[in-house]
């Protein structure tokens, strides 16, 4: 397998474009991605492009825009994992030798819904008995306040850090601080989360470019590599599983860090999954950054704040960046790369050198997610 | 659906209302008491709910129709404030562990602050929302015991 890294990033801020065609909203990534790489536009191999809920051929749409086809555009729907997944297929194809320069690329619209919650497909039957994901997490986060004595005040300081970084990155959907008080005064969307324990529904894209080291070491020095990337998915049961672990992350986690030779000590910088506020705390204890139950001192601790140990979301993270579904994994790799070049900004992560990206989802019966994807980056 | 038992299978109660949200899910026995309608492998016994058409156990598609208990204890819940057209906002949301390793997603049938995790739940069937016409949408529920 050959090492692969990162020559190029582009990300399109997360918002409400209603007025955009899924087009629109993405070539403008793909493009900065392919200006700073470098490369030359015709020298691209393949595209992989993840959407969740774009519709058919979203990669040729966004491509088209920019004139760069004929090569092979693989399109990919993995729920919040699109592009992270389509991340991973990049991977596999740069490491295998199949090819030396690859676009991934996340794009999605969801203000095409009208707002609300995500719309979940009507064959499932928890959905046809009244399921939606604010729902799925709320159970989660009301067990685990069960066994471990979590407060929904205590769960709602997950928001409060997420917008204490949110409002440092210019490229969130909400750049907004809001104290504790405003979290728990918000209105109810599922017992226990208020409106501010959600991430918010939008529109965005991310692209990056992928490529050998060989090639990428002619355009940069000390290339971001990517050390590891793996999908799973979830284990499908109709009985009982336990709601306050995240099964399918610490699968997924494990076998990352075995892949890039790292555990969670390592880890600088993280971009995980917080959907909802309890996601964030799971993952904790799913990655090893601590012990189970134990998630809550180490947000308290300021660990996992700008300035802490294990910086988690500096970019806001779902619950501020946003999370326009397939766009969300690409625009985590992006932050992270971005993070170990030192080009964060306000938001950067001193001396970051290795991070990790996590993006999973996707309501489905009897699975804990549908799909999990992780990469950890290394500089 | 194959009959089995003392259970009268409402598919003709589905026809004749269809405004069941699952008809296929729930039966009504001879005294009228709601039961869940599961499946057992008839190679492995793994119980299946909804009946599943071929075993996720061991592959075998010889599955017969079994009524499953009707009483469970409550895993977790959530009062939903927000959800798609057709459901009744607030409701309560909540997973029933039933015997047979068999975990429910049903809706709740008490007051939000009568909810409690680990609770015991027993079936019941409720009005859970509303079809496009405004008609009443009915589902098996569960209810505190």
């Amino acid at each position: 397998m050959r090492e692969v890294c990162v020559i190029g990033t582009g990300l399109v801020s997360f918002g409400k474009y209603p007025d955009k065609t899924l087009a629109e909203i993405g070539w403008p990534a793909v493009r900065e991605a392919i200006v700073e790489s470098g490369i030359q536009p015709k020298s691209i191999d393949a595209v992989y492009c993840g959407s969740a809920l774009g519709g058919m051929l979203s990669g040729q749409r966004v491509m088209k825009s920019l004139g760069l086809t004929g090569m092979s555009i693989i399109n990919i729907e993995n729920a919040c994992s699109s592009s992270s997944s389509a991340l991973a297929e990049a991977w596999t194809a740069v490491s295998s030798g199949r090819h030396d320069i690859v676009v991934v690329i996340g794009v999605e619209k969801l203000t095409k819904f009208g707002g609300g919650t995500l719309p979940l497909e009507n064959e499932d039957w928890e959905v046809n008995q009244g399921m939606v994901m604010p729902a799925l997490y709320a159970m989660r986060a009301r067990r685990y306040m069960h066994e471990y004595g979590l407060t929904a005040r205590q769960l709602g300081e997950v928001s409060v850090k997420a917008h204490e970084h949110g409002a440092l990155n210019p490229n969130a959907q909400i750049r907004k601080r809001v104290s504790i008080e405003e979290v728990m005064a918000s209105r109810p969307v599922a017992d226990p989360f208020t409106l501010w324990h959600c991430c918010p529904t939008g529109d965005g894209a991310a692209a990056l470019v992928i490529a050998s080291a060989e090639v990428a070491r002619q355009n940069k020095a000390d290339p971001v590599r990517v050390t590891a990337s793996e999908v799973t998915s979830g284990v499908y049961t109709n009985g009982y599983r336990d709601m306050t672990w995240a099964e399918l992350t610490a699968r997924g986690a494990k076998e990352a860090y075995e892949m890039a030779g790292v555990g969670p000590d390592d880890i600088d910088v993280a971009e995980i999954h917080d959907a909802f506020t309890i996601a964030e705390l799971m993952y904790y204890e799913a990655f090893g950054f601590c012990e189970r139950g134990h998630a809550y001192e180490l947000l308290s601790s300021g660990a996992t704040s700008l300035g802490g140990d294990i910086c988690v979301n500096p970019s806001g993270g779902l619950l501020s960046r946003g999370h326009p579904v397939g766009a969300t994994g690409a625009a985590q790799a992006v932050e992270i790369v971005r993070q170990l070049e030192g080009r964060a900004g306000a938001h950067q992560v001193e001396g970051a050198r290795v991070g990790l990206a996590h993006a999973t989802g996707g309501g489905i019966a009897g699975l804990d997610h549908g799909a999990c994807s992780i990469h950890i980056f290394a500089r | 659906m194959k009959k089995s038992g003392t259970l009268v299978f409402n598919q003709a109660a589905a026809d004749a209302d269809p405004r069941f949200v699952a008809p296929d899910l729930v039966a009504l026995d001879a005294k009228g008491t709601p039961r869940l309608i599961g499946g057992r492998c008839r190679k492995c016994d793994a119980v299946s709910f909804p009946r599943a058409a071929v075993c996720t156990n061991c592959l075998s598609e010889d599955i017969e129709t079994v009524e499953l208990a009707h009483e469970g204890t409550l895993y977790s819940y959530s009062i939903v404030h927000q959800a798609p057209k057709g459901w009744t906002v607030p409701y309560a949301l909540g997973y029933v562990d039933m015997p047979s390793n068999i975990r429910v997603l049903a809706h709740l049938d008490a007051p939000a602050d009568k909810i409690t995790v680990n609770m015991p739940m027993r079936l019941s069937v409720g009005v859970v929302g509303a079809d496009p016409s405004g008609a009443p949408l009915l589902s098996y529920t569960f209810t505190p015991v």
